[in-house]
């Protein structure tokens, strides 16, 4: 009996060491948890593009340009400002079949210029302080290298205000379309990219032969490098331009040599007489009798009391009179800037006006945002905007 | 001091041979045997009744005794056998004693409990014990390792070669609240704060026995054993003789998951011989080598000073990755600031710039712990002893431990403790009633460095941040402006930066990181570390002068010499901190009722130059109403000075400075006269500034009340429970203050640790149960469970108490099966609960495991050798004891062991 139990027990007990070993099984060791970025839900850019028959002629220029894998990326972010069909004929292409005047090449520059990497913009996103925002668009003037690590691309301007949203001047129809890969603002024209320099303007306006005689005056005796034609013709600078108009430059000259005539013992109708003679050409500028009052300084400090050190488009222009320095400030800190203020409607400005401290009313920027020769307001070039205006800016 | 050591043993040699005479008396000789099996039996205890004098029977089972005159009787006694009284008339034959087996079970005798030697079943305390019988068959690959499966204790692994054992809660490594000695030597590196239990200290083949007092246990053993002490006793040369030797060969990393399959190794040899009656001498040496588990959580870790918390992420999926075990990547950097500095040069991009999140935290790539840490951990170990009795009452002893080692460890950061050296050298008087001993703990980091501080380091050798971060920003913003996810413009920017990034193992990585490792900090990752320890302490027994009453009485004085060079602690080369401590204590006990009733209270005081003295009580009473049922009862309190490190330490980790709590230190960075703000005080946390003033530390202090129950029931059942409550106060932890340098909250700031006393009590709780059965075919089935929690944590402070709520090991034996019951196995399975670990390096959920250990040994005793085979962690299944440290897998060895039965 007592052999019966020990056996027993001896052979429970050889089960229970096997038990012990068996029993035991641990969870796996916990692993890194990789963190999972939301899978993008919807449409991509491109499939939006491509179901909506408002864009179809913006579809063909996308396939042309052979980015449709691009816009289809569902792992990239884009800001797209998207000119629909009537945005296409509104800029001088009518259908789908005019695209193909258009090599792939051109295309897809034109096409990145629409595009900004990296970032969904939306709407609330755009700043409405001035000057509107400077962002980079995906069209690459010079890819990033070691001499040069930020790369160069063609700059692109949203804009906004209470009356709506703008990129370079031109109205955002709709807004905030969302798509997987970004994000689609509907645009009212095609958002060209700039191919010309302010000075090119300047240098071939008809209208603005004054300022680039001006100019040519400020420059006289200054280096090469250092001249503000030279900054004109800089890619790189970043720049607002009010440009006076011709007339305005012949108003304000007759009025000052006729002024320096008199001092000099000249009658009032005779200085009158001569000084509407001698301004009514821009070589007044170059006329060795006036170089005594048109000095380089002051035609200098004249000239530079019109260019911004920024690109304004008249979209943030303030509603009320705001004072913003000048160029001239660089050389006189405390000088108080010019004094803008402008009022808005749905397609943008409706009015704005600038005044310069020595000038008894403001000019008016003269509007009309259409592309040049034609447009004399919300010019864009490669290095600044230009707006015409009706008075020559006088700092005192 | 260094110096007088030669000197020392010199005078104690001369001391020894001008001893050497003496009388010639009546020589007996003779030989034990197992009563059963007829195996000759060693160390057996030989002594004359009612006289002075004994001696050991050697390997073979012989003794031989001088003994004043006829006829005599003599004693033999030794665990696991009956003891028996022999007269002995004549000289002329040798004298044959059969010695009857018997049940050990309880009947073991220890001496830490009260200093005293006593039987384990009448311990006052709670105690543990593991003899060296049970370290010839347990399936551990080391001694040391057994104290894991005592009840009551976690051990916390930082390596294969280095792990701390606590009992109680606050476990971790470089536990400062626990106390292990070894051969009454406190076996803390004096420096490193970190008890260095197997890399230094006995080889397994001269371990006597280790025991183990969970809780309390400062009234005896001074500052520091808060929650328990270890005391590890070494075989006397008299006793335990001749050459024996183990060799033990195994393999690890059988899955190929942390690394390839490879050997371990661990060969020990002693050798002790009684040169005479009076003199005997032992050497033993050992190695351990093996390629070390691998820490390898890489987990993301979100850092909050020495705070943080695991969140998800990898390196591909957070750009501000911080993986537990992945070092470099502590250094990030807001890259916003760079963005907006690029956008300063770069007008064009501002607007961009300024529509990117206020906040991308980007750290820097790292490397993996196996990429940075050498995975050879080795440890050798040589020590001896020469024991001399000047008479049969008084014993010199001159004993030396020195080991060497790699090994990593964890503190507020994973060290790689490269090269440590540490020696300790003793010098110890004993008679009967007395002990005098002075030793010397000599500590050497050897070419240790930190390996965060040191990967971030390398990192800035091969690229410094300021160049590193600037090519990230331009190529994260290329990278975005041209379409890509902000993810993927983050890997796009990361391979850019890190483009000719050192392949790790690469010569051009070796060189760079040996560079910098090798410098000290804070231009690199080294710590010098040339600390020593010198103790001198006494005890004596009053109990034949005042026979009333037990009653013994000791002191000892304790000196710090903190060196190195400044780049640990606040001193500077040439000029060490010194710390004295002296301390006295007094045990008195009474026995009331013969065999029912002993009380025992015992006092201690200490005073630490730097702190005011303490003294601290212990009470206990052990009641025995009927044999073998012993129901204890103590009161214990117990307290620590701040650790060396606690006092002193003045360390750039990277992500700010540990302080010490020393006055000076506090002026060293103007922390007295511009105080440093809680930083959840200060926007954008809080926004209520909260100044931290100084405050003079105290020592922490716990009171703890324990009751217990031992019994055994039919000479078969062991049972042992206790609970116990503890009172924690004056809790030493540290808190992160930032200090702002024109003392206004601001952008820029110092982050300083600091160390505080809690002003809140924590309060602890637990208990333990065990049961040992002895089951006929020599089973034995053992089982025991322990439990350990804490309350009134106040929220934010970080207690680390790291322990699960529940433990429990189950273990089954067999001492003797198969032919001739030469085979026996062993069993265990461990399980612990889930809990938080915390600790300065990491936080996080330690997940509950289960681990096996097996062996099967087979006895040769006509060689007295053991071969035994035997698997740590037995299916292999990984398991952490600590957020941070290495994941342990199976260990499987085979070993031979000769000269051990």
């Amino acid at each position: 009996m007592l052999r019966t139990i020990h056996n027993v027990t001896r052979k429970s007990l050889w089960g229970l060491g096997l038990l012990i070993v068996l029993a035991s099984c641990n969870k796996d060791l916990p692993e890194p948890e990789p963190i999972v970025p939301p899978t993008p839900s919807g449409s991509s850019i491109a499939d939006i593009v491509a179901g909506d028959p408002n864009y179809s002629i913006l579809k063909a220029a996308i396939t042309r340009a052979n980015l449709t894998t691009l816009l289809s990326d569902k792992s990239k972010v884009f800001t797209l400002f998207a000119p629909d069909n009537a945005a296409f004929q509104f800029s001088g292409i009518p259908n789908e079949a005019a695209i193909n005047f258009f090599r792939p090449g051109q295309l897809d520059t034109l096409l990145r210029y629409h595009l900004i990497g990296g970032l969904a913009y939306g709407s609330s996103s755009i700043s409405t302080a001035f000057p509107n925002m400077y962002l980079q668009s995906m069209f690459v003037l010079a890819p990033p290298s070691t001499a040069l690590p930020p790369g160069l691309r063609m700059p692109i301007f949203p804009s906004r205000n209470s009356f709506g949203f703008f990129v370079n001047n031109i109205p955002v129809t709709q807004a905030d379309i969302s798509a997987a890969n970004g994000v689609i603002h509907r645009v009212a024209a095609v958002v060209a990219p700039p191919s010309q320099y302010l000075w090119d303007r300047i240098n071939a306006d008809p209208n603005l032969t004054y300022l680039k005689a001006a100019i040519q005056r400020a420059d006289s005796g200054a280096a090469a490098s250092s001249s503000l034609q030279a900054a004109l013709q800089n890619p790189a600078a970043n720049l607002t331009v009010f440009a006076p108009t011709n007339t305005a430059f012949q108003q304000i000259l007759t009025g000052e040599i006729t002024l320096y005539l008199m001092g000099q013992g000249m009658d009032q109708v005779t200085a009158s007489a001569t000084a509407t003679a001698l301004a009514s050409s821009p070589t007044v500028f170059q006329n060795p009798a006036l170089f005594s009052v048109l000095t380089a300084q002051v035609v200098q400090g004249i000239v530079v009391y019109h260019l911004l050190g920024n690109r304004a488009f008249s979209i943030n222009l303030p509603n009320d009179d705001t004072n913003y320095p000048t160029l001239l400030n660089t050389a006189i800190p405390a000088h108080p800037g010019v004094t803008i203020s402008a009022s808005f409607g749905y397609t943008g400005v409706t009015a704005a006006t600038i005044k310069g401290l020595g000038n008894p009313s403001a000019a008016n920027l003269l509007i009309n945002p259409t592309p040049a020769p034609n447009g004399t307001s919300d010019q864009l070039y490669i290095n600044g905007v230009l707006h015409e205006i009706d008075q020559v800016l006088l700092p005192q | 001091m260094r110096k007088c050591l030669p000197l020392t043993i010199a005078l104690f040699l001369a001391s020894v041979l001008t001893n050497a005479g003496f009388s010639q008396a009546i020589t007996l000789t003779g030989t034990v045997r197992n009563s059963s099996t007829k195996e000759v039996v060693s160390a057996v205890s030989v002594t004359i009744k009612a006289a002075q004098g004994g001696t050991y029977t050697s390997e073979e089972g012989n003794f031989k005794l001088t003994v004043p005159h006829l006829p005599v009787t003599l004693i033999f006694s030794s665990i696991g056998f009956e003891t028996k009284e022999v007269v002995v008339t004549s000289a002329s034959e040798p004298i044959e004693v059969l010695f009857i087996p018997t049940s050990s079970l309880g009947q073991e005798v220890v001496i830490s409990a009260s200093r005293l030697p006593e039987r384990i079943l009448e311990s006052p305390v709670s105690i543990e014990r593991v003899s060296s019988a049970s370290i010839r068959t347990a399936p551990a690959s080391n001694y040391y390792d057994m104290v894991t499966n005592l009840k009551g204790v976690d051990v916390v692994a930082s390596s294969l070669t280095f792990k701390t054992p606590t009992t109680r809660g606050f476990a971790g490594s470089g536990n400062t609240r626990f106390n292990q000695l070894v051969d009454g030597m406190d076996n803390q590196a004096p420096g490193l704060n970190f008890s260095v239990g197997s890399v230094i200290g006995l080889t397994e083949l001269d371990v006597d026995n280790m025991e183990l007092l969970p809780g309390a246990s400062s009234a005896l053993y001074g500052p520091g054993g808060m929650n328990g002490t270890l005391l590890i006793t070494s075989k006397d040369p008299f006793k335990y003789q001749g050459l024996s030797m183990q060799i033990k060969q195994g393999i690890m990393h059988t899955d190929g998951r942390e690394r390839s399959l490879s050997p371990y190794y661990n060969w020990s040899l002693r050798w002790a011989h009684q040169v005479s009656d009076k003199l005997a001498f032992k050497l033993n040496t050992e190695l351990i080598q093996a390629k070390d588990w691998l820490a390898d959580d890489y987990r993301n870790y979100k850092r909050l000073g020495t705070s943080g918390q695991i969140v998800p992420g990898t390196r591909a999926t957070d750009p501000n990755y911080d993986g537990v075990n992945v070092y470099g990547d502590e250094t990030t950097v807001n890259l916003k600031d760079v963005l907006n500095q690029i956008a300063q040069q770069v007008p064009f991009w501002q607007s961009y710039v300024s529509s990117l999140p206020s906040d991308i935290p980007v750290s820097r790539t790292g490397y993996t712990e196996k990429e940075v840490a050498n995975p050879n951990t080795v440890n050798y170990k040589i020590s001896g002893a020469v024991h001399y009795k000047f008479t049969s009452k008084l014993e010199g002893i001159l004993e030396g431990f020195w080991g060497t080692g790699n090994t990593v460890y964890t503190g507020s950061q994973r060290y790689s403790l490269k090269d440590l050296k540490m020696a300790q050298y003793k010098l110890e008087l004993k008679a009967k009633n007395w002990f005098l001993r002075g030793y010397t703990t000599q500590e050497n980091a050897g070419e240790s460095h930190n390996l965060t501080v040191t990967t971030q380091l390398f990192n800035e050798a091969w690229k410094p941040s300021t160049t590193w971060y600037p090519q990230y920003a331009f190529a994260y913003l290329n990278a975005k402006m041209a379409g890509s996810s902000d993810l993927d413009a983050h890997k796009i920017a990361r391979a850019a930066a890190d483009q000719g990034r050192p392949v790790a193992g690469s010569d051009l990585f070796k060189s760079l990181f040996d560079k910098v490792r090798k410098l000290p900090i804070p231009q690199g990752g080294l710590f010098l570390d040339k600390t020593d320890l010198w103790m001198v302490e006494g005890q004596y027994n009053l109990s034949s002068a005042i026979k009333f009453a037990d009653l013994i009485v000791g002191g000892n004085w304790k000196q710090y010499v903190l060196n190195s060079e400044g780049t640990l602690f606040a001193d500077k080369p040439g000029h060490p901190i010194a710390i004295n401590e002296y301390g006295a204590y007094a045990q008195l006990s009474k026995e009331i009722v013969k065999d029912v009733l002993k009380l025992s209270a015992a006092g201690r005081y200490d005073k630490n130059e730097n702190f005011q003295g303490r003294f601290t009580p212990r009470l206990t009473a052990l009641i025995t109403p009927v044999k073998n049922h012993n129901f204890r009862f103590s009161y214990q309190t117990a307290y620590r000075f701040p650790s060396t490190q606690q006092q002193w330490i003045d360390l750039d980790i990277g992500t700010g400075r540990l302080l010490g709590a020393n006055r000076f230190l506090w002026e060293k960075y103007n922390l007295i006269s511009n105080p440093g703000y809680d930083p959840s005080t200060v926007p954008p946390q809080g926004n209520n500034p909260t100044r931290i003033e100084y405050q003079e530390v105290k020592p922490e202090s716990v009171s703890s009340f324990e009751v217990g129950y031992k019994s055994l029931i039919a000479k078969k059942v062991l049972i042992d429970v206790y609970g116990y409550w503890g009172n924690y106060e004056n809790f030493l932890s540290r808190r992160d203050v930032i200090q702002f340098p024109n003392g206004v909250p601001g952008p820029v700031y110092n982050g300083y640790s600091i160390v505080v006393n809690s002003p809140e009590k924590v309060k602890t709780y637990g208990w333990g149960a065990s049961v040992e059965w002895q089951l006929p075919a020599n089973f034995t089935i053992a089982a025991n469970a322990s439990s350990d929690k804490i309350k009134d944590v106040p929220a934010g402070f970080h207690a680390y108490f790291d322990v699960p709520k529940l433990r429990t090991v189950l273990s089954l034996a067999n001492s003797g099966f198969g032919p001739q019951k030469l085979f026996g196995f062993n069993v265990m399975w461990r399980w612990q609960d889930a809990f938080f670990y915390e600790n300065d390096f990491a936080q996080g959920d330690l997940p509950a495991y289960h681990t096996v250990d097996a062996s099967i040994s087979y006895k040769r005793p006509k060689i007295r050798s053991i071969i035994k085979l035997g698997a740590t962690n037995l299916l292999n299944q990984y398991y952490r004891t600590a957020v941070g440290n290495p994941s342990i897998g199976g260990l499987y060895y085979v070993s031979f062991a000769y000269n051990v039965l």
